[in-house]
């Protein structure tokens, strides 16, 4: 692996304990039943589908990237390209994990949607669109390798730009808005049972994505001490991602705004939950949403440290919506008289779903090893890294100055 | 002292709080390889008899019959193999007061509120009791949501999962609006002398709920609890009949089911009679123990 420093191995030694470490509990629920879990039958969901949600979620930021470069022709955003479809592709592959780790009987579950299916359920539509989803973003990965090593045909070329730019409804209309009609289609449960869902989805997942391949961009430039992309290129990018944090926090407002207003029973019960007992997870969400938007707000904030506060913020606020969305979604009791309803992960449930995060970084890190994630055009800077480390830092100076 | 076998001595260990419960990569494989290739077992679909053609079953729950003594409850858990790890059995009885406090009927489900229970010790006769269970909806939610066709609407009413079929994935259970459906969080035991020959077992990770006792219903025989109630608070039959019992009750008297809001159509209606004067009043058994997720 070229490029691949002594604290590199270090980091996957530890993404490898954690996938371990995670993998080992997944067999003792394997081996005695997913009552290991902390859900229940009143509260069947708990973080493996919030998790699902976050990361079908991140997966938006991919085709936004694609949309700004082919339909827009902002081709500076072209160095994170690649590494954005890269980053979409493992958050898709990663929420179809969750989904496996939370079934009852998760090897039967391969067989759906092929052998086993029932077209009527969301739960279907959106996970068979998972594939589809997959499909094209390998296949913009495979042409946008081809055009950045410089081996493109025209038609390459033109491949890319319409599977980059076919990837958004695809991914918008379909991946997106269905997962969040999953939860919009339950009539029994008034927290999830809103038109507004599926929207609020698309737009709290573009902000996660958006924010996710911002984050990606500025600790690649920190770690490989170089800026992929310019200080204007990062600035614009704040400021949509502003825009989308906004949009989000907007629908938040009016969600609840509605909720608490017509005030119908079950609802109230759901409200007083999100703001009593679980609070702490309520603040999270908006105040980290709130937070970053004041972030972004200033022109110090655009650059990469602000931008590197701020889009980790957003990840933990929307992680946090996610645990919001899906588990005190169902706390409130679907009749009076069944006591209070709680939901707590236990460690090993916990510990497989730090396991799936950590699988999916070690694929980033890997894969964005491996494969070539830029244009390879301007030789100078790219040969600098096959050289050995002190020459790099000798000819620094001269290499930045070539590359610009 | 009794031999303890793997099994058991693996949970009474981990019931200490002691004990952690390792894998078992072999007994993983052999599943693995089972839930993709199937196993020798004989299908649960093989358990439910044909439906029974041009009927449409249904039940009539009669509250002012109802006193509330979990007789139901204990006696579908024995007759359907519920293991003890499933709290509550299919069955819930809620305690609930008097819906009006003026003509002593209970007018809707919707008066349940203050002092509502699910986990009362004594019968009071001021107090109204409800048990639910899935109500076998016409248009039943969890039927529509479930992707692989597990949960599946037959013509006679039923609404039945087939435990072959089942891959856990639980989104029927977010969509059921009256907590009907079960999860086996573990793997069920029930010891082979207790175990009903006619319900097919299950296994860990699958669904469960109210089958209307499809082995009895369908073989002519009515449910379980509706034999077992003291005060024959429940009757089953055939609404394509007009002549049945359940068919002139809705007839005659008030009634209403759960959420109709929701347009699920239940097939579990309930009968708003004033309470009987003359019924026996049995002690109730005990509450649902254990039930996860509900602080206690
Ligand atoms: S009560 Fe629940 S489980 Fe039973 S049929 Fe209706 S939705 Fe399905
Ligand atoms: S848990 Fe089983 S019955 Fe329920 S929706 Fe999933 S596959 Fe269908
Ligand atoms: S009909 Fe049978 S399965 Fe359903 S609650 Fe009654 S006894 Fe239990």
């Amino acid at each position: 692996m070229k490029n691949a420093g002594k604290s590199f191995y270090i980091f996957i030694a530890i993404l490898l304990a954690f996938i371990g470490w995670g993998g080992f509990n997944w067999l003792r629920f394997l081996s005695h039943g997913p009552g290991l879990t902390g859900s229940s039958d009143v509260v069947p969901w708990g973080i493996y589908i919030s998790g699902l949600a976050y990361f079908i979620g991140v997966s938006a930021g991919a085709t936004i990237v694609g949309l700004l470069i082919h339909a827009f022709g902002r081709h500076d955003y072209e160095p994170v390209g690649i590494r954005a479809i890269l980053l979409g592709l493992l958050c898709i592959f990663g929420a179809t994990q969750f989904v496996l780790v939370d079934l009852g009987v998760p090897f039967r579950g391969l067989k759906v949607p092929i052998i086993l299916h029932n077209l009527t359920s969301l739960f279907l539509i959106s996970s068979s669109s998972y594939y589809g989803f997959m499909a094209i973003l390998s296949g913009e990965l495979y042409f946008s390798i081809k055009v950045a090593t410089g081996k493109a045909s025209e038609r390459d070329k033109k491949m890319a730009k319409w599977l980059g730019i076919i990837a958004v409804p695809y991914a918008l209309w379909i991946v997106h808005a269905f997962t969040g009609s999953i939860f919009g289609v339950v009539k029994a449960r008034e927290m999830w049972n809103t038109p507004m869902l599926p929207v609020h989805f698309v737009i709290s997942a573009i902000a996660s994505g958006f924010a996710m391949v911002i984050l990606v961009a500025v600790i690649t430039s920190k770690v490989e001490k170089r800026d992929l992309l310019s200080n204007e290129t990062l600035n614009h990018m704040g400021k949509i991602l502003a825009f989308f944090v906004l949009l989000t926090l907007f629908l938040d407002f009016f969600d609840y705004f509605i909720l608490r207003y017509s005030a119908k029973k079950e609802a109230m019960e759901g409200w007083h939950i999100l703001t009593g007992r679980y609070l702490p997870i309520f603040l999270i969400n908006e105040g980290g949403l709130i937070l970053s938007l004041l972030i972004l707000t200033f022109k110090k904030g655009r650059t990469a440290n602000g931008l590197l506060l701020a889009t980790s913020i957003i990840q933990v606020a929307i992680i946090a919506y996610r645990i919001d969305l899906v588990s005190v979604g169902q706390l409130a009791p679907l009749f009076p008289g069944m006591g209070e309803l709680y939901y707590h992960p236990t460690l090993s449930e916990i510990s497989v779903a730090l396991g799936l995060i950590a699988l999916v970084i070690l694929l980033y890190a890997v894969l964005s090893k491996v494969l070539p994630m830029e244009e390879t055009a301007p030789e100078p800077v790219y040969a600098s890294r096959g050289l050995g480390k002190t020459l790099w830092k000798k000819n620094k100076k001269r290499y930045m100055e070539v590359r610009n | 002292m009794k031999k303890l076998d793997r099994r058991e001595f693996i949970k009474l260990a981990s019931a200490a709080g002691g004990g952690f419960l390792m894998p078992d990569p072999l007994k993983v494989l052999n599943d693995a390889v089972g839930q993709l290739l199937g196993t020798k077992k004989k299908p649960a679909s093989e358990y439910y008899p044909e439906p029974v053609t041009g009927a449409r079953f249904g039940m009539v729950i009669d509250l002012g019959k109802c006193i509330g003594c979990r007789r139901c409850m204990y006696a579908c858990k024995r007759e359907n193999n519920v293991p003890d790890t499933i709290s509550p059995p299919y069955i819930m009885v809620f305690e609930t007061e008097s819906a009006t406090g003026v003509t002593g009927h209970f007018a809707s489900p919707e008066m349940m509120g203050k002092g509502t229970t699910m986990f009362y010790t004594k019968l009071r006769k001021d107090k109204w009791y409800m048990p639910v269970q899935c109500n076998h909806c016409d248009n039943a939610p969890c039927v529509q949501v479930c992707p692989t066709g597990a949960s599946y609407k037959d013509p006679d009413g039923l609404v039945l999962i087939d435990y072959d079929k089942c891959i856990g994935c639980r989104y029927c259970m977010t969509a059921c609006p009256y907590g009907a459906r079960r999860f086996n969080w573990w793997e069920p035991h029930v010891s082979r002398d207790r175990r009903n020959p006619l319900v097919p077992m299950r296994r860990h990770g699958v669904v469960e709920k109210c089958t209307f006792c499809v082995h009895r219903t369908r073989r002519g025989k009515f449910t379980r609890c509706v034999e077992v109630c003291p005060n024959k608070a429940r009757t089953f039959g055939n609404f394509n009949d007009p002549d049945s019992k359940v068919s002139k009750l809705i007839e005659s008297e008030r009634n209403f089911r759960l959420k109709e809001g929701l347009n699920t159509e239940p097939r579990i209606w309930y009968l708003t009679k004033p309470k009987e004067k003359r019924m026996r009043w049995y002690r109730p058994l005990p509450p649902p123990k254990n039930i996860r997720g509900v602080k206690s």
